[in-house]
């Protein structure tokens, strides 16, 4: 699990240019989204695009993203039990 | 004032645009459901044209794109000129605008060449006969608007005396995939305003509206009467749930309007998406029209993007011509709060006016204003004086604010990133835009250092002028879009693919509320620019303008030459 968050931080530095940014930067239980990073609805989608591309999985529906995408830890849970590559 | 003489459509539904509104009015649609077509993956529900329509529609020489546009705008020329014996497209006194939002995208993979959009519009004038330069107007969904606002505000000021305003997209894989990504898209026929709304439908189609200066038939043409447009601030694809853009351009349009008792209905943009169709919402509400019979015509027609400013006006004139509201295909209950009364089946109505709403990607809003012809005050506006107060211009090899070099390292590919560093560093959304973006804001972000005092809000408004239009990106997403064999279309470079999101990036970043907006030429045309900067004043809200050429071809070729001009009141 350790390995799949270091990975999974690395993953979202590129995806969504976080240029500058280093996986140490983020905080495994800190919320991605509003005050946390400030991620927006757009990185959202790319987040989904991520999990496709990288993991084989496929969420059809923006909105289950919300609980998915809470912290880099829920992500990769998810990841972990859903994942199919 | 300027007013319709002569008009077509030609979509799925029908060649002229008595074809189409019977249809309309029938309550057919041309959407239909598509398994896996032009390889994507996912099932999608789109009005297209058939097989058999793009073969007889297709002309020698020209592409898809062009040949609908070449099509519709030749025989509502054909109308003008049995309405006008002194219509001619010939002379500099006939102006020919497109309005699309991707034009030939489609064919970027097979023929690099023919992606930029003022050379498309270039060959669909000249084969019309059309002498003068054309204007492309690319500012997302509300396009078709801009480009009828535009020129009402070119012949309101006597710039010229006819405009021939065609409005034009076709739809690919290029497009479907990356409204797919964005999740924007329905899987079943699309339902405006309703309470189970998902989505919308795209759609191809082309429509044209010639507008002059002079009325032809008085009382039973349809005249333009005022536009205005009015930028979020706020995000580059999501609409801001106050509908603040949107009630701004609103009120704008009201205070001109004698009485809103004149208004027989609103045509909305009705996307059927969760947000956009409940900001509208908020909108009406806030400028009490809730009461007001509101229509959509997307599940008619589906999303024609740079077409539906154009098709979806021309469809609102003649059903207030003929003193009906039309219906709204796919409405059954309410679905956005506050309650709005929305017209599912069509109805007689009294009034003599309509309006006409589009809100897009780049957080623009726009609202149109037409009525029967005759009834609107002649206002005649004078040429603003114009003055240039700072300048600045960037290129791979060049960066100097007011002539006055800047001083940087080797110039190299990452200059751009190397003046946010030093000059701004306070806006880590910068590595997240494209090349356009990139450019257009570090030039405006040296531009207003040198302005100093801040300046926002309604009275700056942001336009732009290119050649390349968003071909760096579009290329980028192209390949990315197959990267590694599989199908993944990224949404945040999708929205990029769209040149009008770089005046959104400024507007957003300096709380700029006034008309934002993207031309494109075939090539440099300092007059022509000049006619359009002077046009945007007629918005007498707006009294100062960020606006000069912004290309982005390459790392290797691109051009920020902008400026800030200021309205001089002293007399």
């Amino acid at each position: 699990m350790e390995e799949l968050i270091q990975l999974l931080k690395k993953q979202i530095i590129e995806v969504l240019n976080l240029e500058g940014m280093t996986p140490e930067d983020i905080e495994v239980d800190a919320p991605l989204f509003g005050e946390g990073m400030g991620l927006d609805s757009i990185d959202v989608l790319e987040l989904i695009v991520l999990l496709d591309r990288q993991y084989g999985i496929k969420l059809t529906n923006p909105a289950e993203g919300k609980e998915i995408f809470r912290t880099v830890r829920t992500m990769a849970e998810y990841i972990y039990e859903h994942r199919t590559k | 004032m300027s007013y319709n003489i002569g008009d077509n459509i030609i979509a799925p539904l029908g060649y002229t645009t008595d074809e189409v509104y019977q249809q309309v009015l029938e309550g057919c649609t041309s959407l239909k459901r598509y398994e896996t077509f032009w390889g994507v993956p996912e099932p999608f529900v789109a009005s297209l044209f058939s097989e058999e329509q793009r073969g007889s529609l297709l002309c020698d020489g020209l592409t898809f794109f062009e040949s609908i546009a070449y099509r519709s705008a030749s025989a509502a020329i054909a109308v003008a000129q049995s309405n006008d014996q002194d219509f001619t497209v010939k002379g500099d006194r006939t102006l020919f605008i497109l309005s699309t939002t991707k034009a030939n995208v489609a064919s970027l993979e097979v023929d690099g060449k023919v992606a930029y959009p003022g050379e498309a519009a270039q060959r669909v004038a000249e084969r019309l006969g059309v002498t003068t330069i054309p204007l492309v107007i690319c500012n997302a969904c509300i396009s078709g608007l801009s480009a009828l606002i535009t020129a009402h505000r070119l012949l309101a000021s006597h710039k010229v005396d006819y405009v021939i305003v065609c409005g034009a997209d076709v739809q690919s894989l290029f497009i479907v995939s990356g409204f797919q990504s964005l999740k924007a898209l329905s899987l079943q026929p699309c339902r405006p305003f309703d309470i189970e709304r998902n989505g919308l439908n795209l759609g191809e189609a082309a429509a044209t509206i010639v507008l002059s200066a002079h009325p032809v038939n008085a009382g039973t043409c349809c005249e333009i009467r005022d536009g205005v447009v009015r930028n979020d601030a706020y995000h580059i694809s999501t609409p801001v749930k106050s509908g603040d853009g949107l009630t701004m351009a609103l009120r704008k349009v009201l205070e001109d309007e004698e009485t809103v008792d004149e208004i027989a209905f609103i045509n909305a943009h009705g996307t059927a998406t969760l947000f956009n169709d409940q900001m509208e919402a908020v909108a009406l509400g806030r400028v009490d029209l809730r009461a007001v019979r509101v229509n959509a015509l997307k599940g008619y027609i589906g999303h024609t993007m740079g077409a539906a400013g154009i098709l979806e006006t021309l469809l609102s004139m003649r059903s207030l011509g003929e003193g009906v509201v039309l219906g709204t295909k796919g409405y059954a209950s309410e679905g956005v709060s506050p309650v709005l009364n929305i017209s599912a089946d069509r109805q007689r109505v009294d009034g003599k006016v309509f309006l006409k709403m589009l809100s897009g990607f780049g957080g623009c809003n726009a609202v149109l204003s037409c009525g029967i012809s005759g009834i609107a005050k002649q206002k005649s506006i004078p040429d603003p004086l114009l003055k240039r107060t700072h300048h600045v211009l960037l290129t791979p090899h060049i960066a100097e604010v007011d002539s006055c070099p800047i001083e940087i390292k080797e110039a190299d590919s990452e200059l751009l990133v190397e003046l946010y560093k030093k000059y701004v560093g306070d806006y880590p959304k910068f590595f997240k835009m494209d090349s356009l973006c990139r450019l257009g804001f570090v030039a405006t972000e040296l531009l207003l250092r040198k302005e100093g005092s801040p300046v926002c809000g309604e009275s700056r408004s942001v336009i732009l002028f290119n050649h390349s239009s968003s071909i760096d990106t579009d290329r980028k997403y192209l390949s990315e879009l197959s990267a590694r064999g599989g199908y993944f279309p990224s949404p945040s470079l999708f929205v990029y693919t769209l040149p009008n999101i770089v005046a959104s990036e400024i507007a957003i970043r300096n709380h700029y509320k006034a008309e934002t907006c993207v031309y494109i030429l075939p090539r440099l045309n300092q007059q022509i620019m000049e006619a359009v900067i002077k046009a945007t004043f007629c918005d007498v809200s707006v009294r100062s303008i960020i606006t000069g050429w912004l290309d982005y071809e390459s790392a290797e070729k691109y051009i920020a030459d902008l400026c800030i001009i200021e309205k001089n009141d002293k007399k």
